[in-house]
């Protein structure tokens, strides 16, 4: 009974309040007036300013009370308006021309596929989580309440939060540099330099990896402007190969909720390279296979493999 | 810089050294690497003058000053475990002025001559080692380019050239042993060059063992 009665009173004071707003412009306009004609024509200069001072207090006088009006009138405006269980949008309803401007059905019918498509999306990350690597779940050295849980806007996390998770990782690893910029806005880029042996460079969107590059320790990374080149290859086939396997590594390590862990599980994958010319297969025993070393690294274990070695 | 390894080919039992050369670029072209042009190192040695020597019995060093074809601009000095001096194509000039100093030692130059094969990552270069007209031996670079610390890849470079060298494949060069985590570069590669060429003309007196 509450809800219909308290906008019916809204109306009424709605209706006076936009009177009182008419009356209180027109006042102003009268000082102005009073103000642009300036002082008229009468017989001494005595009279004339005296007639323009009366004009111009009654106008203020006028205005003042106007504003007070429109006061009274604004508080019993507001006051009912701020407890609308839905806001502003609430306010769609009252909308008589329902046939002509359908916003408010519309309205509410996205509000539930929205939060249909949130526990939808809820449900199948929690599948997807058992079946995910123990390793990456279990090196989740932060406690769970620090964990950032359920975040639907995970694009627009804060560069600092990245630059904080990045220098994490970089500290976790010696033997492994990271250096990151942001060339291109708040997408930050990553060189990473495994000991002597390769370079990576991986562009990121927010905290999700979205390309690597591998090339030799001793490959130009740079183009000539200066900038980190993300397009080329690497001049051997072996960091060719090696790029490939980042690429899958990048749509396996997949982990919606918590995309640091995904930054970190990569890293420690990418970090069993510094062996790549020093361990042998882990199948055949052999180093070469076709003239490559074994350039792919078990996601669970981190052994090597060549690429036709793996199961 | 990329890492290489020089070592040298004994000539099979039986053969001369052009069928030998032909017989393992034959393997190399089974193996599936192509060709990609020719290569030549060459050596030439001086010793110091007997003018600038001490009194005291002193022996002169020598000097061997070096080309590669790989390097067209540059040239190599060195001393025989010393120092090793990356200079232009000028120094060899230079060289000629300081005929009082350092004269060269007859009949001292020694080349190598050959193709250059790339299989996958590695560059081999088989040559034929000649002093004056005559072939003296085989000369086997092979270089990987990925890896910059030698020390890294020997066992990966050690099974490569097993695959057609078959069981005449070297110890590892001290390069590849000594010197820990450094970047390999160019001076390297002609350390070991003249260490092959120093051990070939050694071989002078003996007679080849399976030249009939
Ligand atoms: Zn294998």
């Amino acid at each position: 009974m509450a809800g219909p009665l308290s906008v019916g009173v809204n109306l009424e004071a709605f209706s006076q309040a936009i009177g009182a707003i008419q009356a209180l412009r027109s006042s102003v306009s009268r000082v102005f007036d009073c103000l642009g004609d300036g002082l008229r024509n009468r017989e001494t200069l005595e009279g004339r300013e005296k007639a323009f001072i009366a004009r111009f207090r009654d106008n203020l006088h006028s205005v003042h009370r106007d504003l007070h009006e429109l006061e009274r009138l604004s508080n019993l405006v507001c006051k009912p308006l701020e407890n609308h269980p839905l806001h502003n949008s609430g306010l769609l309803s009252l909308d008589p021309a329902q046939d002509k401007t359908p916003l408010y059905s519309q309205l509410l019918q996205a509000y539930k596929w929205s939060s249909k498509l949130q526990c939808h999306a809820g449900l199948a990350a929690g599948l997807l989580n058992q079946q995910s690597l123990k390793r990456s779940a279990n090196q989740m050295g932060a406690p769970a309440k620090r964990r950032p849980k359920a975040q639907p806007t995970m694009l627009l996390l804060p560069p600092q939060y990245v630059d904080d998770v990045i220098s994490r990782i970089d500290r976790m690893f010696p033997e492994m540099s990271i250096q990151l910029s942001r060339p291109n806005g708040t997408s930050a880029m990553l060189l990473v330099t495994l000991g002597k042996v390769l370079k990576a460079i991986v562009v990121l969107r927010s905290l999700f990896i979205d390309r690597t590059i591998v090339k030799g320790y001793n490959e130009n990374v740079y183009t000539e402007g200066g900038k980190l080149d993300i397009w080329s290859k690497s001049n051997y086939q072996v960091f060719r190969k090696v790029t490939d396997h980042a690429t899958t590594a990048l749509l396996h390590y997949q982990l919606p909720q918590m995309p640091h862990v995904v930054v970190r599980s990569f890293m420690t994958w990418l970090r069993s390279y510094i062996k790549l010319f020093q361990a042998p297969c882990q199948r055949c025993g052999k180093f070469l296979w076709d003239g490559l070393p074994p350039t792919w690294r078990d996601f669970r274990t981190l052994e090597a493999f060549h690429d036709t070695c793996r199961q | 810089m990329n890492i290489k390894n020089v070592s040298q080919m004994p000539v099979a039992e039986g053969k001369s050294v052009q069928q030998t050369v032909e017989l393992l670029t034959r393997k190399l072209e089974v193996l599936g690497a192509e060709k990609q042009g020719t290569f030549c190192v060459d050596c030439e040695t001086y010793h110091t003058a007997a003018s600038t020597l001490g009194s005291q019995g002193q022996t002169g060093k020598l000097m061997y000053v070096m080309h590669n074809s790989e390097y067209p601009l540059s040239c190599f000095a060195l001393f025989e475990n010393g120092p090793c001096l990356i200079a232009d194509t000028n120094f060899d000039v230079l060289m000629v002025k300081l005929k009082g100093f350092f004269q060269s030692a007859k009949a001292s130059k020694i080349e190598t001559r050959g193709t250059r094969y790339q299989y996958c990552d590695f560059l081999v270069k088989v040559g034929t080692v000649t002093m004056g007209p005559s072939a003296r031996g085989i000369s086997v670079e092979v270089e990987y380019g990925p890896c910059v610390v030698a020390s890294d890849c020997w066992s990966l470079l050690l099974e490569f050239l097993q695959s057609f060298l078959g069981s005449h494949t070297p110890g590892a060069p001290a390069v590849f042993g000594s010197r820990h985590d450094t970047v390999y570069g160019p001076a390297d590669t002609m350390v070991q060059y003249m260490e092959l060429f120093n051990k070939i003309r050694k071989q002078q007196q003996v007679p080849v063992a399976g030249i009939r």
